[in-house]
Parts: C-alpha cells; structure tokens; sequence
C-alpha cells in the first residue's frame, strides 16, 4: 500500500483543527494538528512533513513568524496559510507559501489546493 | 545662566508695536484650543482692535461650494459704540478667552445689526463678470477700492450694506485652494487707509489663510485616522465571527453527508451549539463595549465592590499558591461612578492578573487617595509583565494576544474610565508584574 501524505495543520481554534483533521484524513491524508507554532515547529524538526497548513494571526508565535522558521529548517516543505483575514492577502507574494487561502465553511478550495500541491 | 519663557501666552504682548502685537495673536491662534471660526475671529478683532491704528470694522467671507458667503462683521456700529469697544479691548489685562467671550456674545447678540446683514450675504466667485467683494477672491488679489460709490466693479448690494467709500479686500488663501476673504475699512474714523496697513493686512491675510488651510489638513488627517481604526475594527471582526461559522459550516456538512453515525451527529450539534454560543457572545460583548454611558455617578462602595470582585473570581482560582487580597485606606469609602460598569472593569483587570499570574503569585486590589484631586483604584499583580513591545497597544481595541478573547479587555476599561472623568495608567515590568491604576476624581 502507498504511504500515507503527512499534513501538520496550525491552527488555534480547537474545534477547528478537528473538523480539517477529519475531513482531510477522509481524503486520505495522514494529519496531525497543533494548536501553535512552538509545537509545530518542535514536531518540523523531528519528523517529515508533506505539507503544512497555518493561521496568520495565532498566540505565543504568529504564522508568518513560522514561516520563517520553517524556511530555517525545511525548505522545501509547500505552505498553505488558511486564514480569515484578507488584508494580508497582498503581501502574501512576499512570503515563502504557496498558496493564501481564505477560511470558508465549504472545504473544497482547500481540498483541491492540497491535491495540487501533493496529489 | 538660562531664562525659560512658555511659548504660548496666554495675555497679549503689553509692550511693542501694533504688529508685534497683530502677529502675536496671529501665531497663537494655531496652539488655541478653540474652534476655527473662534479664532478666525480673534483674528479679525487683533485687525480692528484700537482707535489709531488697525482699522474700524472687519467682514469675514468664507467660501461654501461655489459662493463667497457672509460670516462675521465685527466692530463698531456707531462712533458711540465704537469708544466702549475701543476701551474693552485696549485694557492689557484682556487676553485670549476674554476676547473669544465678548465675541461669542457679540455675535449671538440677534439684535447686532452688523451681524444680521452680513449672513444674508453671498456672491458667486466665478461668475463671467465678478464684482467686488467676490473678485479678490477669485483673482487671488489684493483690492484697494476707493471712491466705491464711483466704482462700477463694486456689487451695489453690497455697497449699500457697508456704505463707505474706501475699503479692502483681503483674500485667504493656500497654494491651491481659496478659503474666504476679509474686508477691511475705516467707516467710523473716516481715516485713509494707508500702505502700511495695506501690508500688515495682506500679512494677516496670508496667516489666517496658512492657518485655514492646517486646520483643514488637520480635520482630514483625524478623519482618515479614524477610518483606518474602523478598517482595523471590520477586519478584527470579521476575523471573529468568521472562524465560528466556518466551524458551523463544516460540522453541518457532515451532519448531511449519508454516512456519518449516531455518536458523530450527536457531537457535531453539541459543537455547533457551542459556536452559535460563541457568536452571541462576540455580539454581547461588542454592543457593550461601544455603548458605554454613564449618566449618572453614584456613591460606590469601596468594600462592597472589592468584596463582589474577590468573590466572583474565587471559583476561577485553579492555584493554592494564588493570593487575592485588598487594601482601603482608612477614611476612604467610597468613588463616584457606575457600579455595574465599575464592577466590569474591574472583573476585566482582575482576570487580566490571574492569567498573568500562571499559577502563584498574590492580586492585590487598593483603594487610596493619590493627592487632594484624585482617588486611585488599583488592581496589583507579581506576574510576568507586559512585553515592552506590546506596552503602547494594549488599550487599543482589538489587540489581543490572548488564546480567547476579542482584545477589548484594557480598550472597555480604558473608554469607561474617560466616561468616568477620570483615566487610566499602566505600570508593568516585565517579569516583576503589573500596576493597572484607574483614577478618579475626589470630588
């Protein structure tokens, strides 16, 4: 059998990150969701990671701060930032992500970036 | 050896020349802190102040749309009236608010029949053939009339509302844009204007124009100020409201998806009830924090209101290690306030220091008075401090940087503390603790 995508997900809101898990473990995705971007960065720098999904705008260390960090340690692991604010979009170019996306109740952008980004 | 003078004054200069004493009035009034037309009117009184040398009476135009429209007419409207005028303002103990006074009451006065001709009037500034007034404006010129009964390219209106045969018109203005214009004459003493008033005026006009036109930036800078802020505040809450929905959203998703059990539905709505809960929440407290209003301060007790505090956070006290304690000084009983918005206020400080606390540490809450003036409420805590970085925005609304919380905390103190009459002051070392002081009045 084909081993399982791993996707990190940063993301504050607790029912949040259940709700991404679930979802994205049904296509078929092996996720592990932290609620800030100390503990991610502690779990970049012990295990692999196909993909990670962050906030912006998050306690203790914000998402562009993990970016950086991220860049430090792994860089060729594709960022998706998955926020609900928009005003950041335009700087987004500036930044080491592949895709800026805008929280929605509907799940199938994200899907649809995630394949395009690890199949 | 150094002498030190303030810069503003708040008397005009006793001693010098009458355009020393023109171009001190001039220079204060960008650091008064009375209105626009308050101060374009002190302008004109420095003009016409004096029986010798300013002149007799001045007109203030200012432009509305496409119109140069009346204002003000100030000074005398007889020679009687003229010599009690003359008197009030030359006595040197009368300073700037003196002046704004006498010329609020002056103006407001419906019978003062130079104020009741100069509102009726108004003229078009840029029509084919523009007669005076209207033409120094739009030509952007200095106009000397003389002979004005004689002079075809005076408004006959107007000729008849000033009735006198020599005037000036002073336009105001900035680089590109034409604020108004003043009139200058001598109707009382009948004396000619001479060059040399025709300089200090132009001067004048130039101030009062430069003054205008800061003012005007002014008003526009705060309104854009304020419009980043409400940028700022749409944006925090969209953010807010947005993250329940989408929870919301993807929980019911699955709800209508065929193959989810018995057990998930269930969870599902208990978390969707938990979101809706949350975004009723997010509306409470944002309607509570921009509707603060006290109408009327009361007596609130001291005790009583420490005690509700301590009691209210007790159940949320998780440490042994933590300590809540208070302190009245003797004599002191109680500040003049809203209970209710007090008593959240200070429910907001004191969480404020548990969380700050992590798990030991001492809360104090005091009450003392700071000097005659001013009775201070504190709320005291041993914990880590605010970071020097976040020390400017912490009263701002929306800055939070908190796991929950809308970061309206320190902004709904600080705002029902203005509301209160009174304000708010931060004391905090990082890693030592924090002193939030609230001060109000004893009185």
């Amino acid at each position: 059998m084909k081993k399982k995508k791993r996707i990190l997900i940063v993301e504050d809101e607790k029912n949040l990150c259940l709700l991404y898990r679930e979802e994205l473990e049904k296509e078929g995705y092996k996720v592990i969701a932290v609620t800030n971007a100390q503990k991610a960065l502690d779990l970049i720098k012990k295990s692999h990671f196909d993909l990670i999904i962050t906030d912006i705008r998050m306690p203790v260390k914000d998402g562009l701060e993990l970016i950086e960090d991220i860049m430090g340690i792994r860089k060729d692991i594709p960022v998706i930032i998955n926020t609900a604010y928009q005003s950041y979009r335009h700087d987004f170019m500036t930044w080491a992500a592949e895709a800026y996306l805008i929280k929605s109740a509907s799940l199938d952008e994200l899907k649809a970036k995630i394949k395009e980004l690890i199949g | 050896m150094i002498e030190r003078y303030h810069p503003f004054r708040h008397q005009f200069p006793q001693s010098g020349s009458k355009e020393l004493q023109i171009f001190s009035i001039l220079a204060q009034s960008f650091f008064q802190p009375f209105s626009l037309k308050d101060n374009l009117l002190v302008i004109l009184t420095a003009l016409t102040a004096g029986s010798g040398l300013g002149f007799n009476r001045a007109m203030l135009f200012l432009v509305d749309g496409n119109e140069l429209k009346g204002e003000f007419w100030l000074g005398p409207a007889s020679a009687e009236e003229a010599a009690s005028l003359w008197q009030i303002l030359s006595n040197h103990e009368i300073g700037y608010s003196e002046i704004i006074d006498y010329n609020r009451r002056l103006l407001m006065d419906e019978n003062n029949p130079l104020v009741q001709k100069i509102r009726q009037m108004s003229f078009p500034l840029y029509a084919a053939e523009p007669s005076l007034p209207a033409l120094a404006a739009s030509s952007r010129e200095i106009i000397h009339v003389k002979d004005a009964f004689n002079e075809p390219l005076v408004d006959r209106q107007f000729l008849e509302i000033i009735n006198v045969d020599e005037f000036l018109c002073i336009p105001l203005l900035s680089l590109d844009e034409i604020f108004g214009e003043i009139i200058l004459d001598n109707a009382i003493t009948r004396q000619p204007i001479k060059v040399q008033d025709i300089e200090l005026a132009s001067l004048c006009g130039l101030a009062a124009g430069n003054y205008i036109y800061v003012t005007r930036l002014q008003q526009r800078v705060m309104e854009m100020k304020k419009q980043a802020a409400l940028g700022e505040m749409a944006m925090f809450v969209t953010h807010q409201l947005r993250n329940p929905l989408v929870i919301i959203g993807g929980f019911v998703d699955q709800l209508l998806s065929s193959d989810i059990d018995e057990k998930r539905k269930m969870r599902n709505l208990k978390i969707i009830k938990e979101e809706i809960l949350r975004l009723e929440q997010i509306m409470d407290r944002l309607t509570r924090f921009f509707r603060i209003e006290i109408k009327e301060k009361v007596p609130v007790n001291l005790m009583e209101i420490f005690k509700i505090t301590m009691d209210n956070i007790k159940p949320f006290i998780k440490s042994k290690k933590i300590i809540i304690e208070s302190e009245i000084e003797p004599g002191l009983v109680y500040v003049l306030s809203d209970p209710v918005y007090l008593g959240e206020a200070l429910r907001n400080l004191v969480e404020n220091s548990l969380e700050a606390l992590q798990d030991k540490g001492v809360i104090r809450l005091r009450a003392f008075r700071e000097n005659n003036d001013w009775i201070v409420i504190s709320v005291e805590d041993n914990g880590q401090g605010i970071p020097e970085a976040l020390k400017e925005r912490i009263f701002e609304a929306f800055t939070s940087t908190k796991e929950k919380g809308l970061g309206l905390g320190l902004a709904y103190v600080k705002r029902f503390m203005e509301a209160n009459g009174g304000h708010i002051k931060v004391e905090s070392q990082e890693g030592e603790g924090t002193i939030i002081k609230l001060y109000f009045k004893a009185r």
